[in-house]
């Protein structure tokens, strides 16, 4: 619901999401929200990273192949699970116990264990920081990338990129703030759900970007209207609308709406040379591997990603896997052929953006995530079928970038790779970890609605601490 | 104690001493173990320990910590006994002991006697919640005396004036005929005034001219469907679940219908409230108070929970958190986990109101959701029993076509023959009944609801009979006898809501209405007139309104034409800078406020200006367009939406379908409301991505060929006229000789189609005077 005072507030950062802001807020006590140009002095923290990338391995990627090894498994391979956890979800078959078909080995100064279906990744483990006891309350896709997303199973909070837009205000004037770019197979599921604004105000939520051809909707004037024609008729418009303002007193709405159409016109040139990526060279491309069948769509993603926190954009939310179950990391039928096919497709790539970072110096300002909803059982889904059902009793994700110690696995789960068992972390202590190297402290960054200071964190949330540099 | 005694003493299961003292043996536990967070200052969950008043109060939790005479229904004796392993006490340092927990055990079943002493603190005392405004009853109030009577048309206008004058400032002045005519069409119904009302109205110019136009836009169907939205959008009205499927909420639409039906017969405010939440159990059920019964059903359902007990909450949580901010005002959804942290709220007010909707149940099958027949108990029944049959037949049918697949034995031909016949005849004789989409109490029975501890759906705590707020009733209800197997909770709830002497359903809802007109509400904090909400400046007014609108039967329509009547609502919306120094948000009301048309009002003034608008009512409800890029974000892009059917699209907007996973992107970006709780209040805010979609996108430019088409019908060949009429249609006025002569100028480079584009994104459009 709305809030007055707060909401008039609001109503004119809001108006102007793409222009630096005053700090309006602050004054109320009520949140913080600063001028780029001096971060440190807003921020409940000094900021680490300005930036944050959000690589979503959407289906829920399985810990045992990826970056939690489980020798045991070997040994149990093909005797059925006897412990006392829930295995699965909705009633699915439970097959036997069920060993990585991906080989582990130590990488980098750290050691770092990563598995085969990542050679390029595992290049900088010493900069990954992997947590191998997430958990999460739901083994279904819908809540769980909810959660993962917003913080709640429930539909209708605000996500995360939504928080740190309305946290650290916008730092570009040509971008939305939050972008989200989808696998072209679909999006996940509860679609706009992930990205939404919630009660917030639809500024702060994510804008989908395609990254090729016109990058937003509606970006591109009508078909038959020429540049020209659009120009004249845009002039028309800010005459009339100029006129009408004069005669209703200058008018602050009427003003921020004539604003808006000067910003779109400017979007329409900035968004599309965004994903122009003629402008970048052969031997990027090719790092991105764009020149690949396998890797060109995430590639292109990702490269579009550097170029987009080039120009401001402060969270950016790559999926890879879209529709559902094979065509995501959803492995039910073959978690191997679909694990090695999603991280074919993505490793790379990444890879790609963790070089390019380095190159350009945004590394030290921009913070990486990489994981899925949940994880995924080390069982298999039914006998003598290489499926692995949902485990949302423990699962393994990664960060990396600014303000983030690499080159430790933090957390353990069970010898067999099910449950976390060994400093278990719940998303919203992983939500805490961001926002915390974002700057912000989570139980500070709220917004009243509906009678409630509402969190991202609810009432739960814990900083992992080791997570920091 | 020796060794033998001591195995004595645990044989027997005796203590060793007389019964616990609480000086001797309980207090200095407390002091030692458990003030350190729970006394005096430090009260760690809103608990404290130092006073028995404190601790049979219970924390946050809203649930007794100490029931005195039952240490097993003590929540102190679970925690620290350990049985919940969620929450141990002392969570720091060694466990009591054992003979400690027993101690404190046989203390409490003996009475839990606590003396005075110098060590416990008497709990504070807090200003009685009562007294808060909005608790209070409404006072009788007389419209108070002002220095400018002149400026009183109205009791509205003397309430606003008084507070103006006390200040020293003015009100507005009057906005012009031709101004008031355009608010009023688009405040009223959604639409903008045709040309022709234009003239009819500004030729007549006279008051009753004026009341007239009133009645007028009252009395058209256009009203209702521009209402409607609002009340929509408080009862978080969309038309699928959310989640992994969204599944479409079957019949849903009949809901709607029934709303913009109900505000065009300008059904009571009071009896709207008694159908919705129970017109099932009303002694005068018909099928449209069933179908009201829908609001309870409207919230997003997830049908693949993570728990189904958990879930069960969630559902009967999103009906007692609408139901207490839609006509309450209050946020008791707060109170699901504890007693609420800012209101005189208590978790057992939440779970009383869980007790008065627990006996709803939701018709499905696996996890698809059915619809259900609407009629009398018998015609029900007779449908139920005519679907068995038909099911059966329909099973034998198959039966015997597996049977004579390939082998045209005439007997079992016969059989096949016999059985369509029958079920062809049973479809005729009993039709089917119409279907809507509600919940339902089928069993007759209830099991109790339980405060749940921390809202945990596996920690039950004491038991809650159905209630009212305590801080606004009395708290009981006068539930009637069940009707069938419905328990007539809900009816009695109902009526206590409507009731004349319920301190909130009528501030709150005269507080809506006001809002829609005057852009902000008396409180601006519709949805929430508890301590946090904000506190009206006018007050009286509110409590004048609200016993004008009760006196005058609870119609929304007297209440519409007594707001349009005032001066107050026909002030002017220019900015004032004098004034704005003095009150730069406008709460005295030194004008009207300026405040952009919602997306159905843009939506629907378009096609009415290309001359499109579809005035058919009611029914399924059509899919707007959406680009194909907007498509791609849902996991089913093939399956997620309809083709686009041009003239279904030019249906009104209260008629597009609501998909909670994909808001149709023109109605998103412009501030569409949220629809998975209940939304008060639209926000109003300008960004580039809804130029981009109003300059750019499908439906401004589709609508300005037919409207240049229609220019050049209407006004013939001559440019200067087409951009005349193009400016009476879209703005109610005459383009002034610059304007025109820059549209004209315009036009020797571009077509009749582009300005119109570049009209429909005018300022002056999507706002009135």
């Amino acid at each position: 619901m709305a809030h007055t005072r707060r909401e008039l507030l609001w109503n004119m950062g809001a108006r102007f999401p793409m222009l630096p802001l005053v700090d309006l807020l602050s004054r109320d006590g009520f949140f913080t929200r600063r001028l780029d140009a001096a971060p440190a002095a807003r921020t409940h923290f000094p900021a680490k990273a300005k930036h944050c990338v959000f690589l979503f391995m959407n289906g829920a990627p399985s810990q045992v192949d990826t970056f939690d090894p489980k020798p045991v498994l070997d040994r149990f391979h093909g005797t059925p699970y006897k412990g006392d956890l829930a295995v699965g979800s909705n009633g699915r078959p439970v097959g036997y116990l069920m060993k990585s078909p991906f080989e582990f080995k130590r990488h980098g100064q750290s050691g770092l264990e990563i598995s085969s279906l990542f050679p390029h990744t595992a290049k900088f483990a010493d900069d990954l920081c992997v947590i191998r006891s997430l958990y999460t309350d739901t083994a279904a896709h819908a809540s769980g990338c909810l959660q993962m997303n917003t913080g709640s199973v429930l539909i209708g909070k605000p996500s995360l990129g939504s928080w740190l837009s309305y946290g650290l205000g916008s730092a570009n004037e040509s971008l939305p703030s939050y972008v989200v770019m989808i696998d072209p197979r679909g999006g996940p599921i509860g679609s706009a759900s992930n990205w939404t604004a919630g009660f917030m105000p639809a500024a702060f939520q994510g804008t989908l970007f395609r990254p090729a051809g016109a990058p937003l909707l509606d970006l591109k004037p009508p078909e038959g209207v020429s540049g020209a024609q659009q120009r004249q008729s845009l002039d028309l418009l800010d005459t009339l609308n100029r006129g009408h303002l004069a005669s209703h007193g200058g008018e602050g709405e009427l003003q921020a709406r004539i604003q808006s159409y000067e910003l779109a016109y400017r979007m329409q040139t900035a968004a599309a040379d965004a994903v122009d990526l003629e402008k970048e060279d052969a031997k990027t491309r090719a790092m991105y591997g764009l020149d690949n069948k396998l890797t060109a769509d995430f590639g292109r993603k990702c490269l579009v990603t550097r170029r987009l926190l080039e120009r401001g954009v402060r969270y950016i939310q790559l999926y890879s896997g879209g529709g559902h179950i094979e065509d995501t990391w959803d492995g039910h039928n073959d978690c191997i052929t679909n694990h090695r096919t999603h991280a074919g497709e993505t490793d790379q790539p990444i890879a790609a953006l963790m070089a390019d970072l380095k190159r350009t110096g945004l590394w030290d300002e921009t913070l990486l995530v990489w994981g899925g909803e949940f994880g995924r059982t080390p069982t298999s889904e039914g006998v003598n079928k290489p499926g692995r059902d949902h485990d949302w009793h423990g699962f393994s994700m990664w960060l990396a970038g600014a303000g983030v110690r690499g080159g430790q696995a933090i957390g353990a789960t069970d010898e067999l790779g099910f449950r976390a068992v060994e400093e278990p972390w719940h998303v919203s202590d992983l939500h805490a970890t961001i926002l915390r190297l974002m700057g912000l402290d989570h139980t500070r960054l709220t917004y009243f609605y509906s009678g409630l200071n509402q969190r991202l964190t609810g009432v739960r949330g814990n900083v992992i601490e080791k997570v920091l540099a | 104690m020796g060794r033998a005694a001591f195995a004595m003493w645990l044989a027997a299961g005796l203590a060793p001493a007389a019964a616990p003292d609480f000086a001797r043996d309980i207090e200095p536990v407390f002091k030692a173990r458990c003030h350190g967070c729970h006394a005096g200052r430090a009260h760690m969950g809103e608990f404290r320990l130092d006073s028995r008043e404190a601790a049979l109060r219970g924390g946050g939790s809203g649930v007794p910590a100490i029931v005195p005479g039952r240490s097993a229904e003590s929540l102190l004796v679970r925690y620290i006994a350990g049985a919940d392993k969620k929450m141990v006490m002392p969570p720091a340092g060694p466990r009591l002991t054992e003979a400690e927990v027993r101690a404190i055990r046989e203390w409490i079943d003996g009475g839990a006697v606590w003396p005075a002493t110098g060590a416990s603190v008497a709990v504070e005392t807090k200003p009685d919640p009562r007294n808060h405004w909005a608790f209070r009853p409404r006072v009788t109030v007389e419209p108070p005396r002002v220095k400018n009577t002149a400026w009183v048309r109205n009791p509205i206008d003397a309430f606003v004036l008084a507070k103006l004058e006390e200040k020293g400032m003015t009100p507005a002045p009057g906005a012009p005929p031709a101004h008031l005519l355009r608010r009023m069409t688009l405040d009223l119904n959604g639409l903008p005034p045709t040309p022709a009302e234009q003239t009819a109205f500004l030729a007549d110019g006279s008051e009753e001219g004026y009341q007239k136009l009133i009645r007028d836009l009252l009395a058209r169907p256009a009203y209702g469907e521009r209402w409607a939205r609002h009340w929509l959008d408080v009862v978080r009205y969309a038309e699928t679940n959310g989640y992994e499927r969204d599944a479409i909420k079957p019949s849903v639409w009949r809901y709607r219908d029934y709303v913009i039906e109900a505000l065009n017969k300008d059904t009571p405010f009071d009896r709207f409230v008694l159908e919705q939440i129970a017109g099932d159990e009303l002694p005068d059920a018909t099928p449209a108070t069933v179908v009201a019964t829908g609001y309870n059903r409207l919230g997003p359902w997830d049908d693949e929970p993570a728990d189904f007990l958990t879930d069960r909450f969630d559902q009967l949580d999103d009906i007692v958190s609408t139901t207490a901010q839609a006509f309450l005002g209050l946020t008791l959804g707060c109170a699901r986990c504890h007693n609420h942290k800012f209101e005189p709220l208590l978790a057992k007010d939440y779970y009383a109101m869980v007790a008065v909707f627990n006996g709803l149940e939701r018709t499905q099958r696996g996890r698809t959701e059915l619809d259900v027949p609407i009629g009398a108990r018998e015609e029900v029944a007779r449908e139920l029993e005519r679907d068995r049959v038909v099911l059966r037949a329909e099973q034998e049918l198959n039966e015997v076509r597996q049977l004579y697949r390939g082998l045209p034995v005439m007997p079992l031909l016969d059989r096949a023959a016999a059985l369509q016949q029958r079920i062809m005849t049973v479809r005729q004789e009993r039709p089917a009944l119409p279907r809507g989409y509600f919940l339902r109490e089928t069993k007759g029975s209830h099991a109790a609801t339980h405060i749940l501890i921390r809202g945990n759906a596996l920690n039950p705590g004491p038991a809650v009979e159905p209630a009212a707020p305590l801080v606004i009733s009395s708290g009981a209800l006068d539930i009637p006898a069940p009707v069938g197997a419905s328990s007539g909770r809900r009816l009695a709830f109902a009526r206590w809501l409507a009731s004349a002497g319920n301190p909130l359903t009528a501030r709150v809802i005269v507080n809506r209405v006001w809002m829609h007109h005057f852009g902000e509400g008396l409180v601006r904090t519709p949805n929430d007139f508890g301590v946090m909400g904000e506190r009206p400046v006018h007050p009286e007014l509110l409590d004048w309104l609200a016993n004008w609108f009760v006196d005058n039967g609870w119609s929304l329509k007297k209440l519409h034409a007594l707001v349009l009547q005032s001066n107050a609502w026909r002030m002017s919306k220019q900015p004032r800078a004098d004034m704005a120094a003095l009150d730069p948000e406008n709460r005295l009301l030194w004008r009207q406020n300026p405040r952009r048309l919602e997306v159905e009002a843009i939506r629907d003034s378009v096609l009415a200006a290309s001359g499109r608008l579809s005035r058919a009512m009611y029914g399924p409800s059509f899919y707007p367009f959406v680009p194909a890029a907007a498509l791609e974000g849902s996991s089913d892009p093939d399956k997620i939406w309809k083709p686009y059917d041009d003239e279904a699209a030019t249906r009104r907007t209260i008629y597009a379908f609501i998909k909670r996973s994909m808001i149709v992107p023109l109605l998103e970006v412009l501030d569409f409301c949220d629809t998975s709780r209940s939304s008060a209040k639209r926000l109003n805010t300008s960004v580039a991505t809804q130029a981009l979609a109003l300059f750019n996108g499908d439906l401004v430019n589709r609508e300005a060929g037919h409207m240049a088409a229609r220019l050049e019908r209407e006004a013939g060949p001559d440019r200067a006229a087409q951009v005349d009429l193009a400016w009476r249609i879209a703005l109610a006025r005459a383009p002034s000789a610059e304007e025109r002569g820059a549209m004209l100028r315009f036009l020797e480079g571009n077509s009749l189609k582009e300005l119109c584009r570049v009209i429909f994104n005018l300022n002056e459009f999507v706002y009135t005077d």
